[in-house]
């Protein structure tokens, strides 16, 4: 739409004229091959020029003085190109921004010229055509101050997004994601192990553009919601115009990377019988075994990963008429991942359309219809599951090599059925060894048992917008977005999480219905080129019901029965859950620009929000800023405007708020339950009736600016985000006995603050060749500076591991561990440093004088909480992106990279690959002391030992650097020439995702998150899988 | 034009409507309430409410991680008679080995759920008197209340037993337990320092002098709501772990007569049953005088059930077998013969290792929690007859009651040189009859015995600071007065 806006203008100004000397004529193509259709065509320095037709051609009268052709388009880099001898010049325009371009901002759009707030914008043609199974993952390193860390290799878990980092300790720290216009939901969905990302529901190659609002001045306006930064998502819209139908299709490949290096049988007996022997067993405890003749060295890691194939493809057509346009696609796509049993598809179909009824009365609006399935096993690598002992993410280390997963006959044919699995006694079966070899058999498990989390989203708006005089518009627009989720769980009675049930199937249906209804008056008018002024006015109202209801079947009469519908003879409610929330706002915002040099903004919203009490429901959130355009002023421009040709200025404070509790998390609720058989009340939640949100003020001043025409262009920003009156869960003495020992409140504060980096240069034009680089960095810091009674607050990992400390004067979720210094030589033991500066070692076989001094005398173990220390930050220091596109034409390469460092990570999976119970060992363990080997980095192997190497607490040996710089995405294309004659273009194209890392962590992947979106334990690599490499082809076709 | 203008007029005029007075309307949306959780202002707005929320007690002190099961097994296995069998940190094994620091998971939650349920109790304790008038019912509210505090003592009495020092080391003058006897709503108060554990044992006897008192003589519901007969079994463990043994010999002596048939005289008529299995198959039996009910609507919950831990697979997950080398009661063939029916409760696994059969439903586990049986109450009533009055044919009579019932052999008072051979036989019956009844614990320390050796373990003398559980980190980093075990 606005492109017809643009064109129309430019009309208006352009006077054909009959003085030309000659005719030069041509086509603009975008660099997909597509035709362009209204780009402006301008004989450089004069106002003389035309607009391409529906074909993409152009016929232009150029006068003797003109000596190069220029040509606009809305979402490419502007070109030029000198004139030639010849008549004919063809134009193919690289995507790029350009100053005069529309960004889209709240509820609404403005020139990016006159923005002075903090506004990144990735194109949809960045983000399309990667293997991914939302946008979000593909995110990663493409915008200055926004951080997605992908948090392993699981398909479709939601990613770590955090715009200029974590902005709440309790609350989410996921910005607002805003879909044409309706907001959307975030976050994990799923209810079983199997990870669902709602905004998987977005096919990808429909985004037009991602806009990421970053500063009060642009934030201001979605006010309560806006605290972690919004994010504007624009779908594709048609265009009037020849029909356009593309079909793009890709083809991948998946794979596990660094997978950890365990040791094999003979090592694991080496090791395990030393382990036994320190601890006084009597004789080895393990022992080599044969089937069929072959020794048993079983590597469980290649039963668990695998390599996934997904195929991808989305058909799209847009086109229309003067009046009516419309944009239809449908996507289907169908993806296996790294971890056997690990699936996604999804079938999604858009439709898109505008219609004018009069010249001053246009209606339009969008249904999409999105139908995705996740399977996945018990992978241990969700938010809370690190420790689930079914977690095949552990199990693909944990388990010793001396067993077979399966039972085979004398002859070594494997054993029929469920006997064939090597299972005794709940656990893996342990052949000839007197101990225990892994707690269960995963083959089984992964065989036998069904994870699914499916759903279902329906967003619709629709919109009439009516000119009420030249510049003054209104507009009312109605949406829903429907989220239905059902999830699937089955556990088999054979083993595993249903051995303790005798077989358990969960189902459990979720519901999310919303509601949105916007009117907004909206003003523009420049008066005689000198005063812009732009004035919106609008109300909004946001109603979400949130209801989960399931139950769980367990006891089954008949292994035959896998489903829920099948027969068991005990059945209980579960996940049931019903919440409703309701946001009443109004806003409104003005715009004054003089003469494009002076620039001021100004937005207020007041919000009303039904999860805090009555009284505290109501919030004012404001943002100011203002801009000045230095290269617009005479004296740039008569001196150093030609090769320095923009240059602005501006900053910008406001308040914004985080309204992201629990729709009644205010009130002190009671939960009803069972006694034997009788109902039952118990008190579940403290309240608040105090409660408010959170609110973050933002201060940002920055400049922007562009040389040679825009050729490099940059910005650069400071930020600086004070949040105050962060919800606390303060704790309470749980002595006190208040449910969950806390009691919210708004007392915390914290502060972020940064400087960001963004260049985006065409470095290399010559000839065919071109090549554009986009760097960007961000270096931020966060820093808490109060808390409830300034009392550190401990997190855990899933529960059970304490990782992380948030304490003032530190980053939120800092790496908590007791120090440790090596290993003793003299004797072997692992060092701790207790507080007080003691240094104590541990010997596991030492009886009740496991803890002594140096001197041996005894002395008490050493513990997280009274002997930890901050190890440091877990958030990065810096991080960023760096975007190169090389074009050589018909080839096209580009090379994307993200780095970040200056965090620590807290590797406990590490723990994991020491622990001297059974459990199998990373081969650094080889290296471990003994009589011989004084110098051993591993302490004395002593048969049971789960705290020298940081089972029972966290310590400091685990802590590493989480420095790295990724190969992100490496992508060859190739544009067919003689395909031109049976379609416009065919691309056919290779990537490899996560193609290289460079790092020193010697964990799975310095992204892993095993805490998902946790804002208090982030940094934390426990028990999850690694991250996956992929290998890609695909084709982009446009008829 | 005309018409679009009228159209829109009519569009303009109908978004009027919608917004102004829709708004009005949907303004209600602004103070919504849940539809499945109770607001805490009516709480005590019915009778049925009043009976809900002291449901609601009882079923937050049968949480797994309470004495639902959990609280159970760990006190069990800090003796001699379970071998830990899984290496799983979130099972006990650190408990088990001795080697728990306050922020071992399970000295964190047994002590969050036990001041849980103890904060419920002060909640009700306040909220019932305060709205009396809407239970409408004097006799009634008395009984409440009694309930409430019977369990409140329970409660306090279980974990003075394994964070603080015995009773009978100093008399209860090291440090007790933080005694929260008043509704904890606000974010206040967090700090309190620790009393004595003599004083927590004032407390406890108080609610329970209180619940004998108000409490009915027949249980609402049998088993597993609270009697007067429950109060006076309860108190006469304390005593016994207090060494006040002629208080306790009273209060077993309201329950047990001078001479055999030994069965209550008042309340429920408790009585053993004959065969001991029974009351690990029928859990309302008059033997039992108190426990904690299980249904298939109300299981225990993932990794928390008794059988779970004791069961071998598919029943349970054999966390614990039982320890039949050295130490372990198991091993004594003379003491707990072959023909015991008691052994009729263990079974011999593929594995040839022994397990525990108490609790063999499985793998749903539905068996209920035993907290006082009747056999308790004889074996206080001997053991106390036996340190009071020395060798003497009542004790032994005791003794024999419940030895014989499961075809012991029966002991001759002549068997006894003296008060301490016949002591070490009733604690030695007592390991044989309560195995992994969650009374292990409490005979090894309220004598101040050491825990003996198991397998790889090393034997944890009264001296050790590892004797009793430190002091939860979550409680540490909070209560500021809180002092921590030496």
């Amino acid at each position: 739409m606005n492109r017809i806006i643009t064109t129309l203008c430019f009309l208006l100004f352009v006077v054909a004229s009959a003085m030309a000397q000659r005719s030069i004529n041509g086509t603009v193509t975008s660099s997909e091959g597509e035709a362009l259709v209204g780009a402006t065509v301008l004989v450089k320095g004069t106002t003389r020029g035309t607009v391409t037709d529906i074909n993409g051609r152009y016929t232009l009268e150029v006068p003797a003085n003109g000596t190069t052709i220029v040509v606009k388009y809305t979402g490419y880099s502007t070109m030029e190109l000198p004139l030639g001898t010849g008549n004919v010049v063809d134009f193919v325009l690289e995507d790029g921004t350009t100053l005069d371009e529309a960004v889209v901002v709240g509820y609404g759009t403005q020139q990016k010229r006159t923005i002075t707030g903090t506004v990144s914008t990735i194109k949809g043609s960045d983000i399309a055509q990667l293997p991914a199974q939302s946008f979000d993952q593909l995110l990663q390193g493409r915008s200055p101050g926004v951080n997605i860390n992908i948090p392993n290799g699981v398909l479709n878990n939601p990613p770590v997004i955090r715009i200029r980092g974590i902005n709440s300790i309790n609350l989410s720290s996921i910005p607002l994601i805003v879909i044409d216009g309706v907001p959307t939901y975030t976050n994990q969905f799923s209810q079983n192990s199997a990870a669902n990302n709602p905004l998987s529901s977005i096919d990808p190659n429909d985004i037009e553009s991602v806009e990421v609002l970053k500063d009060a001045a642009a934030a201001a306006i979605y006010g309560s919601r806006a605290s972690a930064g919004v994010m504007l998502i624009t779908t594709k819209r048609g265009k009037s115009g020849k029909t356009n139908l593309t079909y793009n299709n890709w083809v991948s490949w998946t794979q596990a990377t660094r997978v950890p290096e365990v040791l094999n049988a003979d090592q694991y007996l080496e090791i395990k019988n030393e382990a036994a022997a320190n601890a006084s067993l009597a004789g080895p405890q393990y022992f080599l075994d044969t089937i069929g003749g072959n020794k048993v060295d079983t590597r469980w890691a290649d039963y668990i990963y695998r390599t996934g194939l997904s195929h991808n493809h989305n058909l799209g057509i847009s086109g229309g008429s003067d009046k009516t346009t419309y944009y239809l696609s449908l996507g289907f796509t169908d993806q296996e991942g790294m971890i056997v049993g690990n699936s996604f598809q999804r079938m999604n179909s858009r439709l898109n359309f505008d219609h004018k009824v009069t010249k001053r009365f246009k209606v339009g609006g969008t249904v999409s219809y999105s139908e995705s399935k996740n399977e996945a096993p018990n992978t241990g690598s969700l938010e809370g599951g690190a420790f689930a002992t079914a977690g095949i993410g552990r199990l693909a280390f944990v388990l010793s090599p001396l067993v077979d997963p399966y039972k085979y006959d004398a002859d070594g044919n494997r054993l029929p059925g469920l006997s064939g699995y090597n299972v005794a006694n709940g656990a893996l079966g342990v052949g000839k060894n007197k101990q225990s070899v892994g707690f269960l058999n995963p083959l089984p498990i992964i065989d036998l048992n069904r994870n699914v989390s499916g759903g279902n989203q329906i967003q619709a708006n629709a919109f009439a917008q009516y000119q009420i005089i030249e510049g003054l518009n209104f507009r009312t627009q109605y949406g829903v977005d429907n989220l239905n989720g059902s999830n699937e769980q089955f556990w088999h009675p054979f083993h595993g999480d249903g051995l303790s049930s005798n077989g358990n199937a969960t189902n459990i249906q979720v519901a999310n219905r919303r509601w949105n209804f916007q009117n907004t008056l909206d003003y523009n008018r420049t008066f005689g080129d000198v005063h812009s002024i732009g004035a919106l006015v609008g109300h909004e109202e946001q109603a979400t019901t949130t209801e989960g209801w399931g139950a769980s079947r367990t006891n089954i009469a008949d292994p035959f029965f896998s489903t829920f519908q099948g027969n068991f003879t005990t059945i209980d409610p579960v996940a049931n859950f019903q919440t409703k929330n309701y946001l009443l706002s109004y806003f409104g915002r003005l715009n004054y620009a003089f003469r494009n040099r002076y620039m001021v903004t100004a937005n207020l919203r007041q919000d009303e929000y039904s999860a805090f009490a009555p009284g505290n429901q109501k919030g004012i959130f404001w943002g100011v800023s203002g801009g000045w355009t230095v290269s617009e002023e005479g004296f740039w421009k008569n001196t150093i405007g030609d090769w320095f040709n923009y240059f602005k200025i501006r900053a910008s404070y406001g308040t914004v708020g985080n309204n992201a509790i629990g729709d009644f998390q205010s009130q002190y609720l009671y939960n009803s339950g069972l006694y034997g058989t009788a109902p039952t009340f118990t008190w579940t939640q403290a309240g608040n009736t105090d409660l408010s949100w959170e609110t973050s003020k933002k201060f940002d001043a920055g400049i922007v600016f562009g040389f040679k025409n825009d050729r490099i262009q940059g910005e650069y920003t400071y930020f600086s985000n004070l949040i105050d009156g962060l919800i606390l869960f303060a704790p309470q003495s749980p002595s006190r006995g208040i449910p969950g020992s806390t009691i919210p409140i708004n007392v915390g504060s914290m502060i972020n603050k940064g400087h960001e980096f963004a260049l985006d240069v065409v470095a290399v034009r010559a000839g065919k060749f071109t090549w554009k680089t986009r760097p960007n960095i961000t270096f931020m810091s966060n820093e808490v500076t109060e808390l409830y009674n300034d009392s550190d607050i401990l997190a855990t990992t899933s529960g059970l591991e304490t990782t992380n400390i948030t304490r003032i004067e530190e980053a939120v979720g800092s790496i908590y561990a007791v120090p440790t210094l090596g290993v003793n030589p003299e004797n072997g033991r692992r060092l701790f440093q207790k507080k007080d500066g003691t240094v104590v070692q541990y010997n596991h076989a030492g009886g009740a004088t496991r803890w002594t001094k140096l001197d041996g005398t005894a002395v008490s173990a050493p513990s997280l909480v009274a002997d930890g220390v901050v190890q440091g930050t877990a958030l990065p220091k810096w991080y960023g992106g760096w975007d190169n596109t090389f074009t050589y034409g018909n080839i096209d390469l580009n090379v994307q990279m993200n780095y970040a460092g200056g965090n620590v990570i807290y590797n406990g999976s590490k723990a994991g690959l020491r622990d001297q119970r059974f459990w199998n060992n990373h081969q650094d363990v080889m290296n471990r002391w003994t009589e011989n080997n004084t110098g051993g980095t591993i302490p004395r192997v002593v048969f049971g030992d789960n705290i020298s190497n940081g089972s029972a607490f966290a310590i400091s040996e685990n802590v590493e650097k989480g420095d790295f710089l990724r190969i992100r995405n490496i992508t060859l294309g190739y544009k067919i020439p003689f395909a031109s004659k049976y379609f416009s273009s065919l691309r056919v194209y290779g990537n490899v995702n996560n193609a290289f890392l460079f790092t020193n962590y010697t964990g799975t992947d310095p992204e892993v998150s095993s805490n998902g979106n946790n804002n208090r334990t982030p940094g934390v690599d426990r028990n999850t899988v690694p991250m996956s490499r992929t290998f890609l082809l695909g084709l982009n076709l446009n008829f | 034009m005309n018409t679009t203008i009228s159209k829109f007029s009519l569009l303009a005029a109908f978004l009027l409507v919608a917004i102004g007075s829709g708004t009005g309307c949907r303004k209600e949306l602004l103070t919504a309430l849940p539809e499945n959780q109770l607001a805490e202002a009516v709480s005590f707005e019915t009778p049925d409410r009043f009976l809900s929320l002291l449901n609601g007690i009882y079923a937050q002190c049968k949480q797994g991680n309470f004495l639902g099961s959990r609280y159970s097994v760990f006190t069990d296995v800090r003796g001699e008679e379970f071998l830990n069998e899984t290496g799983n940190g979130v099972t006990g094994l650190q408990t088990w080995n001795h080697t728990v620091v306050e922020s071992t998971n399970e000295v964190n939650y047994i002590w969050n759920a036990g001041y849980q349920t103890i904060n419920s109790i002060n909640i009700y304790l306040e909220g019932a008197q305060a709205n009396s008038r809407n239970l409408g019912n004097d006799a009634l509210l008395a009984n409440y209340l009694g309930e409430a505090r019977f369990i409140r003592a329970l409660c306090y009495h279980s974990m003075v037993l394994i964070y603080c020092r015995p009773y009978t080391d100093g008399n209860g003058s090291n440090l007790g337990l933080p005694l929260r006897l008043k509704a904890e709503r606000l974010a206040i108060d967090n700090d309190l320092a620790r009393s004595t554990v003599a004083e927590v044992y004032a407390q406890i006897l108080d609610d329970l002098n209180f619940a004998e008192t108000n409490l009915p003589a027949t249980p609402a519901s049998a088993t597993i709501r609270a009697h007067k007969n429950a109060a006076i079994a309860l108190k006469a463990r304390v005593y016994l772990g207090m060494g006040r043994y002629a208080d306790a010999l009273a209060e077993a002596n309201k329950l047990v007569p001078a001479a055999a048939p030994f069965k209550s005289p008042t309340g429920v008529a408790h009585e053993l049953q004959a065969n001991v299995k029974t009351v690990f198959t029928n859990y309302t039996t008059t033997e039992s005088i108190f426990s904690f009910p299980f249904t298939t609507n109300n299981l225990p919950g993932t990794q928390n059930a008794l059988g779970y831990y004791y069961n071998p697979a598919p029943r349970g997950n054999g966390e614990y077998s039982l320890n039949k080398a050295g130490s372990g009661i198991v091993a004594d063939s003379v003491a707990f013969a072959v023909s015991d029916d008691r052994r009729g409760l263990i079974i011999i696994h593929t594995n040839n290792k022994p397990y525990l059969n108490k609790f063999a439903a499985g793998p749903q586990s539905t068996d209920f929690g035993p907290m006082i049986r009747y056999a308790e109450v004889l074996l206080t009533a001997a053991e106390s007859e036996a340190r009071v009055n020395g060798v003497n044919q009542r004790a032994v009579d005791l003794l024999n009651a419940v030895r014989t019932r499961s075809k012991g052999t029966a002991y001759a008072l002549t068997d006894f040189a003296d008060a301490d051979a016949l002591v070490a036989a009733i604690l030695k019956e007592r390991r044989i009859e309560f195995l992994g009844e969650g009374l292990r614990n409490f005979d090894i320390m309220r004598l101040n015995n050491p825990f003996p050796a198991k397998a790889n373990v090393a034997a944890i003398p009264s001296s050790s600071n590892t004797y009793i559980w430190p002091m939860p980190s979550g409680e540490r980093q909070v209560n500021k007065l809180l002092l921590p075990n030496p």
